[in-house]
This record gives C-alpha cells, structure tokens and sequence, in this order.
C-alpha cells in the first residue's frame, strides 16, 4: 500500500476494482470522497424486488452477494457476486427499483457510492456503463457455474480428435492371424481361439491375402449345418476390403458403414500389417470403461496389463463429459483397479504357481472404501486360511513372501506407487492367517495408542478382492461385533477423528498447508474429506456397520436411525463435491502431465466452488457435534 | 525532588475551546438513541512505549463511523514529535524514525485540531482504555482538563463475540486464542490493512466494531446495551 493510499483507503480499494480501475485518479478520489463502508451480516436482504428503492452502487470488498428471483416460494439463483463486483449499476442507470431479490451469503463489507456520485459519474466516464452493461450480458456465462460439475477440461477438445487424428497403424497392435489356404472350418475356429481373434486372414501360397473369416461367417456356417470339416474357403468373405495404413480412424469408419463390414485389412507398402475392427473404433472414439475392462481381461502378459492403469483417466474424463458423479466414478475406478488386481494375481498364480495355503488379498484404504481417485497408492494385506500343519503353514510363508514381493513390483510397474508407510502385503506385518489377525485386531482394540489408532483406522476399512473371500468376511465379522461397545477404543478413534478440523470458512479462516511446496492451497483430503472419512468409520464400527464406503456407511447410519435425515443428506452431498472436486482436478493434473496430488489454490476456484466448500466444510462441524454426543467427548 | 514540585505545580495552558467544546457535547451525548443513529469516532495511537507516566504519544489516527457505515475518508491522521526523542524498540515496531517526526508538530499544537475532529462523539478503539490513558494524561498535563468522550473497547466487545461462540466452555482456556487486532481482522475475515500505522489500525479498528456491533446487537439496538456488554469482563459465565 503506498502512502497516499492510507489517506484515502477507500480510493486505494476502487483502483484495484474494475471498472473503476480505468478512471483518472481525480474520478476515483470524488467517488471514495463521498463513498462509505457497510456492513451486512450474513443473510441480510439488501434489495426486494420490486420494492427496494436502489440509492448506492454496492461494491462488495469483502464476502459476497447473492441475486436471486423469488416466485410462488422458490427461489431461483441467478448469481453469486463476490469480492470486486458489484450490485445494483443497472438498476441506477435505468432509475426502476431493485430487479432481483439480494441477499448476503456471508458477512460482507461493501463500498457504498451514493447513486447520484456514480451517475455523475457515468456521466463524465462512459466507460463505467459500458462495463456495467456488458457485465449484464455475460451474466448468462455465470450461471454457468452450475456447469461446473461437468466442466470439460484442457483436453476435451482433443478427446474427440482421435478418430481423425489417428491413422489406422496406431491401431494394429499385432500381426495378422493367418492361416494357409484349405485349412477347414474347425481349425480356422480353434485358431482363432487360440489367437484371441475375432477374425482370420487366409492366405494364397504366394503369401497374398485372398479373404477373411469372421464370427459372423462361423456363425452362418453353424446355422446353414456346413461341416466342420469342410474347407474354410467356402464361408470366407472375398476379397478383403483393404485400406493404407496411412488412413484415418475415420476413412475407417466410413468405409465400414458404407460397405456394412466390420473387419478391415491393413495394408503398408503392399503387405498386410493387420486387421482392424470396428471395436477397435469404437475404443478409439468411446474410450468406453467396457473396453477397457474387456482389455484387462484379455491380457493374457504383465507387460500389457501396465499401460492399462494409465488409461484410466481418458475413460473417467468421458464419464465426467457425460455427468457422471463422483460416488459412480469412483467406484468405477475401484472395479477397474479391482480387475488390474485380480488379473495381476491370476497371471502371477499361472507363472509360480498355486498357493499351499488358501488366502485372500484385501485391499484398504481409499481402495477398500470404493473411493480411488488417481493418486492411489498400495495399500494392501493378506489373509491366509489357518492351518494346522506346521509345515504347509511354512510353505504358504515362503509363497506368500515370493507372491507379493513380485505383486508390489507389478502394482509399480502399473503405475501405483508404493504405500510410503509400508501397509502393503510384502511387509509381513501385514500378512497373517486369519486367528493372528483377529489377535491383531483386538490387539489395536485393547491397547490404543496413536499408531494403534493410525493402523486401525485404515485397516477397518479393508475389502477383499481375489481368493478366499470368506476369509475376509470372517475377518470382518469379527470386527463389527468386536468393536461395538468398545467405546475406549472408539473413543480413541473418534478423539482422533476430532482432530481433523476444516478451514472455519473459506475466505476467511483459510488454513494453508505449510509445508513449503503448497502454500496458499488446501489440502483436499486432509482438510476436506479426512473429517468425512474419520466420521463414517468410527460410527459404522460402534453400531456395527459391516459396510466400508463412506457413502454406503452414511446411508447405513441413516438406515439405522443413527443420523438426522437433514444430515445426512448434507454430508452425502458435501461429500461427494468434495470427492469430485478432488476427481477432476487430478484429472486435470494428470491431462497437463503433472503428477496428480490433493492441493487446491483457492484461487483457481471459482466463486460457486468456493461456496459449496465453504458449506461443505460447515458440515463437518455438524458431524463432530454427532461425534462428540455419541462418545460424550464433550470436555 | 525538584521535578515532582515541577511537575505538580506546574503551570498550565488555558484549555483550547476545542477542547471545551468536546466535553460539553459529551456531556449531552445520550445512550439511549439506536445504533443506526450513533456518531463514533474510532482512534487509534501509536506510542514510545507503554507507560502513560514514561511514554508518549507518536501518531494519532481516527476514523468516523456514521450510523455503522464507515465515513471512510472522514479521517484524521498526525504525527507527534515527542518530547523525549523515540526509542529503538518502538521504532522497530510503528516504523515511525526520529527523523519523520523531526518536523512533526508537538502534542500540544495537535490536540486542539484532534478534540475539533473528535467533536463530543463516542470513541471506539481496541484496547481503547491504553490509548486513553495517554490521552487523557497529556490533556491533564497541558491543560488540566480531560476528555470526557464515553468509550468503547472493540477487545472487550471480541472477547464477548468469541465466548458466545464457543464450542466447549473449556476452550476459553486454549492458549492459541488472540486478540491482536490483526489477528481478528484475519479471523473474521476483515479487509486488513497494514498493522502499527495510526490511521490504518484505526481503520481496521472500525471495520472490527462495525462487524461486531452488527453481530452483537442490530441496527435499532440502544446504544446504553453495547456499552453494558462492553463494560465489563462477563466474570459470571
């Protein structure tokens, strides 16, 4: 602030607001000379409309406005005004009453310029009704702040791209399934079994292709009772429709649509390199989730099962396009990741072979709870049946060491890191047959300590994915009637949980992480959705809720007369604004090639962000009430 | 000794009428009139130190507040020469150097414009009783006459606001909690401005009671049920 500005603070605040930031000085000393401060607590009616005389141009310097129409009852929003804009400029330019209804939404200091210094004014400086009008105009592109949810991010743009920007040897993975002319029906269809093909390509002994067989032509031939035996060149299509490799995903699709086919050759410098299919199109253009699960499962190598990680995003970007919800989303990406596991597991199973000793692989965390975003870690454990010969319970040790010393390497290569606190199954503290784990658990039970606390509160959260899952369902049956009546251990949990306290208001009592690299941002999962998680797990252990997703855990607490049906439906909605604003965001990170993380600078949200956060995080103050009466920690 | 026989007998200038005219509106000041109607004037000083018997005053600042709406650039601002040179410590605090009050006016020369600005109106100011102790001892000093201004203590009327918002009655007792004005400023969400300048604090003083008075009281609330709450450390709670 220089000098002169404290002389005249209010001019200083009008020369950094638009439109006044372009008037001559001398115009912006007359208008804070006559200009006062006022302040509105939150939820006061500033304007009526039709009732409200207009008499200042409010200018808000600090909190924020909204306008909204009031018929038969409802209210209809038409805008939230913060810091730097202004109220009531068109109203003082046609001279009518106030034209919507105003209200404050938060505390909110405004500069109030008496109508007749500001039309004077607009008089000398036409600038000023310029900017006022055009403001109005673009009040349409406020509203789209509703939008936000779906908003397309860098990239969208490009996600349609591919079909014309992709020439067709981008798509041809592999070679050709071929076989020689005059193989018969039945070894053409074991072929293509055993390729994994939905197509064959016959070749002349010159080497050229001279036609192509496809489910379809199987198919014909089953229904028309052609003989397995029989040669295959009587059911295959000639000649096969063939396009340069040059061409792209488009010319394609035209081609198949034009001519009604489905399969494609691919051809360079005269020899065939591939076939596509309009499957493959439809992966390029749709990037649809069931491609990508079909891709996991046919995997059949580790290799291609890593990139498959990667190309998550792309699948939840058109889910967001489309206005999926975070709570869909996420779970969405929990089967996929589920599916990497499993697949993971099976190929690992085929390569060392079985395991001695019945186990199951549990997933906790974010991942247990259905609740992955892209910044995943490992966070995982093993269960192992007990047994009660010695020497297989030592074989299923060695196994159990070499399986998932081999899995963390594969979940790396996949993409997911490393769990920083070491919770995963290569660490032998978190294996176990299924008696030393209960011991494990009551164990935490009896002795809470922080890191009991710590351990625990992730733990509880565990799902089983691949093998015996009866073991781990044993295993959570054990929890929900262990922990019930535990109120030591839960009070433990929920003194914790209590800790985790949100910013008070977003402007306002703004808390920063401040640990160097993020200043000015929040954490979104710390400061955001920790309370929510800590909340739902610590209530679902005491009234014995075996489930583990937050939200299904809220709805359980309803279900069972635990929580208000008002708070409950604010914390499943605040809730899932927060998972989603965290989703999109890492997505965005991760489209601009930075590694996704859980920081918010406050000022890349925008005004209707920011006040969904703030109520969200007003929320949380509603659940640590619940908290406090449940386990009476009111001291 | 000498000094003390000095310092009682000594002798004293005809008070200014500005002055005078201050305690006379003072005295018709009525406390029973709403808020909305309410004249304040918020001040502020910056000081050599913080002993009203050692210490002087450097910088006065002062804002109006008309009816709760802040006359923002209806505002006084000075600095003071004091007497006895500035000290190092303040110095490092108010950034006021010896040198930028060498051609500053003494207390004296200033007092009579400040009571012309201060007019008989209500003084609001944090932690107002300091401020008006140096006020008051400068005034008794030169003239034999104090300012007879009712005051307000926009500390007194935070720490009413906090309490009734208090979570657990024991969270009185965390040590985190601060009063100092910018870290009120910060918390409510205040528009801050730059702290230990006299017309800046004083700026910031008022925009804190204008939130304060707003959320303590409404606009009709008699101004006598402020200055109840204001008064007295609420010990019975």
């Amino acid at each position: 602030m220089r000098a002169s500005d404290l002389k005249s603070p209010l001019a200083a605040f009008l020369r950094q607001t638009m439109p006044f930031s372009d008037l001559p000085e001398e115009a912006i000393l007359a208008l804070a000379r006559q200009a006062t401060v006022d302040f509105f607590p939150q939820g006061t009616r500033l304007l009526s409309r039709g009732k409200s005389e207009v008499t200042h141009l409010f200018v808000i310097q600090k909190g924020a406005i909204k306008l909204f129409v009031e018929e038969n009852g409802t209210q209809h929003l038409m805008d939230i005004r913060s810091e730097g804009a202004s109220i009531g400029a068109v109203c003082l330019f046609h001279g009518t009453r106030a034209t919507m209804d105003a209200e404050t939404l938060e505390d909110t200091f405004v500069v109030a310029i008496p109508r007749q210094a500001f039309l004077d004014a607009v008089v000398r400086y036409p600038t000023l009704a310029q900017y006022h009008l055009k403001a109005l105009a673009q009040g349409n592109l406020d509203r789209a702040f509703e939008a936000m949810r779906h908003r397309p991010m860098v990239g969208s743009t490009e996600a349609t791209l591919p079909l014309f920007s992709q020439t067709l040897a981008d798509l041809v993975h592999r070679p050709p399934a071929t076989v020689a002319f005059g193989t018969t029906i039945q070894a053409a269809a074991r072929e293509m079994l055993r390729q994994g093909t939905g197509s064959l390509l016959f070749r002349e002994p010159s080497g050229a292709v001279c036609g192509i067989i496809t489910d379809t032509d199987l198919r014909k031939a089953l229904a028309l009772g052609i003989d397995a035996q029989a040669p295959a060149e009587t059911i295959m299509s000639t000649p096969v429709r063939t396009l340069p490799a040059t061409a792209t995903c488009f010319d394609a699709l035209m081609t198949m649509m034009a001519e009604n086919i489905h399969h494609l050759a691919v051809e360079r410098d005269g020899k065939t390199i591939g076939v596509v299919s309009s499957h493959d199109l439809l992966v390029v253009q749709g990037r649809s989730p069931l491609a990508l699960f079909q891709d996991i499962a046919a995997q059949t190598t580790f290799e291609g099962l890593y990139p498959v990680h990667s190309r998550i995003p792309a699948v939840v970007r058109t889910l967001i396009h489309e206005g999926a919800k975070a709570g869909h989303i996420t779970r969405l990406i929990a089967i996929l990741n589920d599916h990497i596991v499993i697949r993971l597991l099976e190929l690992l199973s085929a390569e060392i072979g079985p395991s001695p000793v019945p186990y199951v692989w549990i997933l906790m965390g974010s991942e247990g709870r259905r609740e992955q975003t892209f910044s995943t870690d490992q966070d995982n454990a093993l269960v192992a049946a007990d047994i009660s010969e010695d020497f297989v319970a030592r074989a299923g040790e060695v196994y159990f060491e070499a399986l998932t010393s081999r899995m963390e390497e594969h979940l790396l290569r996949c993409g997911i890191p490393r769990c920083p606190a070491r919770m995963m199954a290569s660490n032998p503290a978190w294996r176990g047959s299924l008696s030393e784990w209960k011991a494990r658990v009551d164990r935490w039970r009896e002795a809470p300590e922080p890191t009991e606390v710590l351990n625990s509160s992730v733990f509880f959260d565990f799902r089983p994915v691949f093998g015996r899952i009866r073991l781990g369902v044993e295993l959570r049956d054990h929890i929900t009637t262990g922990c019930t009546g535990q109120t030591v251990f839960l009070r433990h949990l929920a003194a914790e949980a209590l800790r985790a306290r949100p910013p008070l208001t977003f402007f306002k009592n703004f808390v920063v992480e401040k640990d160097g690299a993020h200043k000015n941002a929040l954490d979104l999962k710390t400061r955001g959705l920790l309370p929510f998680l800590d909340f739902a797990r610590v209530m679902a252990l005491h009234f014995g809720i075996p489930e583990t997703s937050t939200l299904g855990r809220l709805d359980a607490l309803l279900a069972g007369g635990h929580l208000s049906r008002d708070l409950h439906s604010e914390a499943r909605e605040a809730f899932e604004f927060l998972l989603h604003l965290r989703l999109v965001r890492q997505l965005e990170q991760i489209e601009a090639g930075q590694p996704p993380h859980n920081y918010i600078a406050p000022d890349t949200l925008t005004a209707l962000e920011k006040r969904t956060l703030r109520e969200a995080f007003g929320v949380v103050s509603a659940l640590h009430e619940v908290l406090r009466d449940t386990f009476s920690l009111r001291i | 000794m000498f000094s003390l026989v000095r310092r009682i007998f000594r002798p004293s200038l005809a008070p200014p009428p500005a002055l005078i005219a201050n305690n006379d509106a003072s005295r018709l000041l009525r406390q029973d009139i709403p808020l909305a109607e309410a004249v304040f004037t918020v001040i502020d000083t910056e000081l050599t130190g913080l002993s009203p018997r050692r210490d002087e005053i450097v910088a006065i600042g002062a804002v109006r507040i008309h009816g709760l709406s802040i006359a923002a650039e209806t505002s006084f601002h000075t600095l003071i020469r004091p007497k006895a040179g500035i000290p190092k410590g303040s110095t490092l605090i108010h950034r006021i150097t010896p040198s930028a009050v060498e051609d500053a006016p003494p207390l004296e020369e200033v007092l009579p414009s400040f009571f012309e600005f201060l007019h008989g109106t209500f003084i609001v100011g944090h932690h107002i009783g300091l401020d008006m102790q140096f006020l008051r001892r400068a005034c008794r000093r030169a003239y034999h006459l104090e300012p007879c201004n009712p005051c307000l203590d926009t500390l007194r009327l935070a720490m009413i606001w906090r309490e009734e918002r208090m979570a657990s009655p024991y969270d009185r007792y965390d040590l985190r909690i601060s009063y100092h004005l910018a870290d009120l400023a910060e918390e409510l969400g205040l528009p801050t401005f730059p702290a230990h300048d006299a017309l800046a604090d004083a700026l910031q003083t008022a925009y804190l009671f204008v939130y304060l008075a707003n959320k303590l009281a409404t606009p009709q609330t008699p101004l006598a049920e402020l200055f109840s709450l204001g008064r007295s450390w609420r010990w019975y709670l």
